[in-house]
């Protein structure tokens, strides 16, 4: 069994190789939102651009700097010219801290660690307004509003001081999320979404409320085939990560195939209902490159460019 | 195997003992034994079953409370796991069942075990817990040689009936006392052979050594076939003396739990009719043999014509007691040299039944006189081979041609001495008692092979033979006492020489002298108020003693006085000859005088053994019971030493029963019938070790399915 290295440093989140070829992309978001700072993303705002918008008659208390004088010169009456404001993009990035994301190899948490490195990095880069969420049962913890290159190394510490425990309380995270937001934007979840009580409300609870909300399901390799290397074959007791309960099986292949039948079932409802509230899903194994994830499939799926 | 169990226990159709005794012996199945296809099926340990099925049951309900040692291993959420499970596991009380293979191997292999436990015994096997007895018939029709077993097998070599029921017998010996697991109740087994007597040849013990040299020492013989004895000597080791009887009397009264008794015989039982079960008595009958094709010589006699004693005729009864007709070829054998074989085959017509009576087929073969002056060992034989040879021949020993020197003694004797003066003899004197009396003190009695005192009784009887009619002869161990009048025979001994062609049915006496003869003398005939003929065989003094005068009687208008007259004579005449005229029966005594003095006596037996056998001073010889037919010679040294003598004793089968060797299927015994177990199938046994064996079969099986299925 391949064992993977702990991760410790940002470099063991992400490479300088990677953050190389990370600089070139930027996060896309299929809606346009309202930011707080001046930034690089057109915003539905106008604003202080040089991309011109419109024009409309002046109202008292305009700025007079942005009153078009040619035309008051022709028409003698005063428009204001309206540009483009381009503000920054809020990019969230939840990630599942939950017991259950530690199981597997290589397991799904620190992957989510890596790729929500990778994605915060990009962030950073294209002066977005960075935000990454923690979560678990009872506990969620953030790190908001970061912002510029420099950041990279506060967000790596963030993450490599994160510890999975617990079960996911996904609903709970996702509603303090949800309500708590300091601004629009792109929200990436990184789970597993093995969440006995079910996804569907924790994703209600940010799904319709202006995040472009991209659902990054993680799975270790031994969760998607249970025969892989370090799979269950036999007479086992199983133990659930988060809740202990313990479960007797003999392995057999009619097991096997209804355990397929099941996560497949359950990968396709969390599919079905992303598809019906406009939330992107994925499925990526842990034991995918963050690098192709990166660079390939997020690409592909809308998420960078 | 289940089905072929059932099949096979169907149609055994009966069972081997009786109902009740099955439900004492094996009182776990007594509960299903109403159904008629489990009435075949006997549980052979009940006890030892339960024991084994407790043994195995225990650990198997243990089983299910052990958990299964199992590896832990942490997943990230055993939600999908349990999920699948449930769609694995039935979890409502009524779904519908899923086919599996492991689900029916494991049905087949619980039925397999269930019914090993029950111990299925092929073709009604009986109980081997408590006692049995095994009854292994010896009698002459168990030498027929068996060439195919009695599943239509050919055999590696000709086999006898009692070897195979020996070798049968030994193992259901082991089978009921081999140890293991299935023989934890351990039996008691007795071991008795039988003929036309019984002998008991391994007390009840436990010990498979001691039986198996029992039965292994159990020969072959020529008897017939007499069960009673056997069912006695059984029963008299298996029964309690009541003495508490509340009359006072000594009864006996069966065990609690009568043993079982195990027949090995091919079913040809003489005395079945007159037996009967007891109460919870139970037979095993183990079949022997299927040979049927036999013919016997049942009957040979041979005599001097009178006109030419030098010659002698044969005369032979043939028998065939199959249903086809036969034809058989006679050879007739002088001291061993063949001297005339019948010209032509002689037909015996086919056995019938009439009235329910089964008659043999007889054909009678008279032979042409042969010159032989000498004594002589005559032998019929059938050519032909069949399946039992001992009784393809009979004996006859023929004296040597003599004529008798005849004395009469009495006066007014002119009937008797009529009938003397006609007879072939040498020298007939007549004398008065007078006479007769000076002849005896004087010692001149000797000249006369027989002295017939006509009505007359002597003072003195010296040594001699006498036929005595009406006075009582002085002799020791006769006492007269008075008279009766108007008696009838009641009982006489028809086979005897003396009443050859000599019936006494229709004798009526109006005087009868009352004798109380001791128990040396042998009554022939007797009426209701005592012996009206007697015969006394001592080394010196053969009598044949008539009591009555044959005027008193309406003897003399009938020809069997004449006939007895002369057989008497006859019979008289030879005694002490060198050879013995009459043919034994096996089961009989050899006993005939010999010259007092005489020692060092020997028998020669058919077979070749010799064996010794003593002689008093009187010169009395007793030997038997014999047991095997054919030429028995009796070699001694005479008084005063000198050259060894020899006496020939012919010992032939002659029984019509023994004749008929098809086995019988089953024995009416009283009211109850028992089907008999073949040998093949006793020895094909119990079918729960292949039972078992099919049980555990069918695990491996699952096992190896249920470990293929698990493998990913």
């Amino acid at each position: 069994m391949t064992q993977v290295k702990p991760l410790r440093k940002l470099d063991d989140l992400l490479d300088s190789r990677l953050m190389s070829k990370l600089d070139a992309i930027d996060v896309m978001s299929r809606k346009i939102f309202s930011g707080k700072l001046q930034g690089e993303r057109r915003s539905r705002r106008r604003g202080q651009s040089v991309e011109f918008a419109d024009f409309r008659p002046y109202v008292h208390g305009d700025d007079l700097r942005f009153v078009d004088w040619n035309i008051f010169g022709r028409l003698d009456k005063l428009f204001l010219k309206m540009f483009l404001e381009e503000e920054d993009l809020s990019l969230v990035i939840a990630v599942d801290t939950s017991a259950s994301m530690r199981v597997g190899n290589p397991d799904a948490f620190d992957y989510a660690r890596r790729v929500a490195m990778a994605l915060g990095y990009v962030g950073l880069v294209n002066q977005h307004r960075v935000s990454l969420v923690g979560f678990s049962q009872g506990r969620v913890e953030r790190a908001s509003n970061l912002r510029g290159r420099r950041k990279a190394a506060d967000i790596a510490q963030w993450l490599l001081t994160l510890e999975p425990e617990g079960a996911s309380g996904f609903e709970e995270a996702m509603r303090l999320v949800g309500t708590s937001r300091s601004g629009r934007g792109v929200m990436i979840v990184l789970s597993d979404f093995l969440f006995p009580e079910g996804f569907e409300k924790g994703l209600s609870m940010v799904a319709g409320r202006g995040f472009d909300l991209f659902a990054l399901q993680v799975l270790a390799p031994q969760v998607v085939d249970p025969t892989r290397e370090g799979g269950v074959t036999g007479d086992l007791l199983l133990v659930d990560s988060e809740t202990g309960v313990e479960t007797e099986i003999t392995v057999t292949p009619e097991l096997l195939r209804l355990y397929r039948d099941r996560l497949d079932r359950l990968c396709g409802a969390l599919r079905g209902y992303c598809t019906r509230r406009d939330i992107v899903h994925m499925v990526v194994e842990s034991s995918t490159p963050v690098e192709t994830l990166m660079l390939e499939y997020l690409r592909r799926r809308g998420l960078l460019r | 195997m289940m089905a072929s169990v059932l099949i096979s226990a169907g149609t055994i159709a009966s069972v081997s003992m009786p109902l009740e005794a099955v439900r004492q012996s094996t009182p776990i199945s007594s509960a299903i034994l109403d159904l008629p296809v489990l009435l075949a099926v006997t549980w052979v340990t009940p006890v030892a079953g339960a024991v084994l099925g407790a043994s195995i049951l225990a650990p198997l309900v243990a089983l299910w409370f052990l958990k299964l040692r199992r590896r832990r291993r942490i997943v990230s959420s055993t939600l999908l796991w349990t999920r699948s499970l449930a769609d694995l596991r039935a979890n409502t009380p009524f779904q519908r069942i899923r086919f599996s293979w492991l689900l029916v191997l494991q049905i087949l292999a619980v039925i397999a075990i269930a019914l090993a436990l029950a111990q299925p015994e092929a073709e009604g096997f009986g109980s081997s817990g408590g006692r049995h007895v095994i009854l292994v018939d010896r009698s002459a029709s168990m030498n027929t040689v068996e060439s195919t077993s009695d599943s239509g097998e050919e055999l590696s070599e000709p086999t006898t009936r009692l070897a195979l029921a020996k070798l049968a017998a030994k193992e259901r010996v082991s089978e009921l006392l081999g140890g293991g697991w299935f023989s934890a109740r351990a039996s008691e087994v007795m071991v008795v052979a039988f003929g036309s007597r019984a002998e008991i040849r391994a007390p009840f013990t436990d010990s498979v050594s001691a039986l198996e040299a029992a039965i292994d020492s159990i020969n072959p013989t020529d008897e017939s076939t007499q069960l009673a004895e056997a069912m006695q000597l059984s029963r008299a080791f298996t029964s309690e003396l009541n003495r508490n009887d509340a009359r006072g009397e000594i009864a006996d009264i069966p065990a609690e739990r009568p043993p079982t008794i195990e027949l090995y015989s091919d079913g040809r039982i003489a005395d079945l009719a007159s037996l009967a079960l007891r109460e919870g008595e139970g037979v095993l009958y183990h079949r022997v043999g299927n040979a049927e094709r036999n013919l016997a010589v049942v009957a040979v006699s041979a005599e001097r014509p009178p006109d030419s004693a030098d010659r002698v005729q044969v005369f032979a009864a043939v028998l065939n007691p199959r249903s086809e007709p036969a034809k058989v070829t006679l050879q007739l054998a002088i001291n061993g040299t063949v001297r005339s074989v019948t010209p032509e085959p002689i037909a015996i017509p086919a056995a019938s039944n009439i009235d329910g009576q089964f008659v043999p087929g007889r054909a009678q073969v008279v032979f042409r006189p042969i010159e032989q002056p000498t004594d002589a060992a005559i032998e019929v034989a059938i050519v032909e081979d069949d399946a039992l040879r001992d009784d393809d021949s009979a004996l006859i020993i023929v004296p040597p041609a003599k004529r008798l020197s005849l004395l009469h003694v009495g006066s007014d004797g002119f009937l008797v001495r009529t009938l003397l003066e006609g007879l072939p003899v040498e020298r007939f004197v007549s004398m008065s008692l007078a006479e007769f009396d000076a002849l005896a003190a004087a010692g001149g009695t000797a000249g006369y092979d027989v002295v017939v005192l006509d009505g007359v009784a002597p003072k003195v009887l010296p040594s001699g033979c006498y036929l005595a009619l009406g006075a009582a002869p002085p002799v020791e161990g006769l006492t007269v006492f008075g008279g009766h009048e108007g008696v009838y025979p009641r009982v006489a001994r028809d086979e005897h020489p003396l009443f050859r062609s000599a019936s006494i049915d229709e004798l009526f006496v109006s005087k009868l002298v009352a004798i109380q003869p001791d128990k040396r003398f042998e009554i022939l005939a007797e009426s209701a108020e005592g012996p009206m003929i007697v015969a006394l065989d001592r080394s010196d003094l053969h009598l044949v003693y008539v009591a009555f005068d044959p005027l008193d009687s309406n003897w003399p208008f009938q020809r069997s006085f004449v006939n007895f007259i002369a057989n008497a004579i006859d019979h008289l005449g030879r005694a002490g000859d060198s050879v013995i005229g009459r043919s034994l029966v096996p089961g009989e005594a050899i006993a005939f005088r010999l010259p007092a003095g005489s020692r060092d006596g020997e028998i020669e037996l058919p077979d070749g053994s010799k064996t010794a056998c003593a002689i008093d001073a009187d010169g009395n010889l007793t030997w038997g019971p014999v047991q095997l037919a054919g030429l028995h010679r009796i070699g001694f040294t005479p008084p005063g030493g000198g050259a060894r003598e020899s006496r020939l004793v012919g010992v032939n089968i002659g029984d019509a029963d023994e004749a008929r060797i098809d086995p019988l299927e089953s024995l009416d015994i009283g009211t109850t019938q028992v089907q008999g177990i073949s040998v093949a199938e006793s020895r094909r046994g119990a079918l729960w070790p292949w039972v078992l064996f099919a049980g555990l079969l069918l695990v491996l099986i699952e096992w190896w399915s249920y470990q293929r299925q698990i493998r990913v």
